[in-house]
């Protein structure tokens, strides 16, 4: 949802110069890490990220962070075409950012634990969500416009992360590349053969 | 001008959620130390310091309890403290 500018600009613009003032002190260090600050522009910021680990090195993502009414709101994260800067839908998203968490798990029958011992399972949750292939995914985490806007997370309000830096741009490029970036481990290649025709080992006379 | 500073002490650039600040600390007192001081300096309020996580400028999260002294810091080192994901991958 696009929203027009209630807070004071002047707050606004402020806070969001100090983002990109911080982020540029150390800018050498990001792009050793794969972040190329490509675009700053109240309220809008778009950040490409490059995959350096591989041979050659990919770039993996763009992220568009719209710092409208920041902080009274919290930042609108997108992972985004780099070279367009269109949203991915879900079923285009170069990165899905999983995170291995620890479960209950379902009850399994016959299984027999010491007392006090419960089962523990490890199963892999996307912080991108959506609910269909054409949907525009948004990122699951607080800090993030698009997950306090959503109507399961009516809880955990942005007020409880604000003061905290939950929405800072460093902070959340930091989650993308934890789960998104630095886990890629090498190329995925397919191949697909096509059958050109048949092998003879002999031609009889 | 002469560098005044026990020799058990060690200034450490630190950049929290991006924002820098430099931390004296013990070099003889556990990594895990620098944080409560960095995250007060740069008013980060909120979180514990449990919900944050230490990083080299190569990425590498650092192992908190290890002395400081033992990781050989160069005086022009910058460590990076973020705020940990914590709940969320999942809408109901």
């Amino acid at each position: 949802m696009t929203r027009g500018q209630y807070v004071d600009p002047q707050v606004s613009r402020t806070k969001f110069d100090r983002e990109i003032a911080e982020y540029r002190q150390v800018e050498c260090d990001y792009l050793r890490r794969g972040w190329f600050l490509v675009r700053a522009d109240f309220p809008s910021v778009l950040v490409v990220l490059a995959a350096p680990q591989l041979t050659p090195p990919a770039i993996v993502t763009g992220v568009a962070f719209d710092y409208t009414n920041y902080d009274m709101e919290p930042p609108s994260v997108r992972l985004v075409d780099p070279f367009t800067g269109e949203p991915y839908k879900a079923k285009e998203l170069p990165t899905h950012l999983k995170r291995s968490v620890e479960t209950n798990g379902p009850p399994i029958p016959g299984l027999q634990l010491p007392l006090g011992a419960q089962a523990r399972f490890k199963t892999q949750l996307p912080l991108m969500q959506w609910y269909g292939p054409d949907d525009t995914p948004f990122l699951c985490l607080a800090g993030v416009r698009e997950y306090h806007q959503h109507p399961g997370h009516s809880g955990d309000a942005w007020e409880l992360h604000r003061r905290s830096g939950a929405g800072r741009l460093v902070r959340l490029l930091e989650t993308i590349t934890k789960y998104g970036i630095e886990p890629i481990s090498d190329y995925q290649i397919k191949l697909q053969p096509l059958i050109a025709g048949f092998i003879q080992h002999e031609v009889p006379s | 001008m002469p560098d005044n500073k026990p020799d058990n002490k060690i200034d450490l650039a630190i950049v929290v959620n991006g924002q820098p600040t430099v931390v004296s600390a013990n070099k003889n007192a556990p990594l895990r130390t620098v944080i409560s001081r960095a995250l007060e300096q740069t008013g980060n309020a909120g979180q514990p310091p449990d919900s944050w996580e230490l990083r080299d400028s190569a990425g590498a999260t650092l192992p908190l309890d290890q002395k400081i002294s033992d990781f050989n810091f160069p005086a022009d080192v910058r460590l990076f403290l973020n705020l940990k994901a914590g709940v969320g991958g999942a809408i109901s």
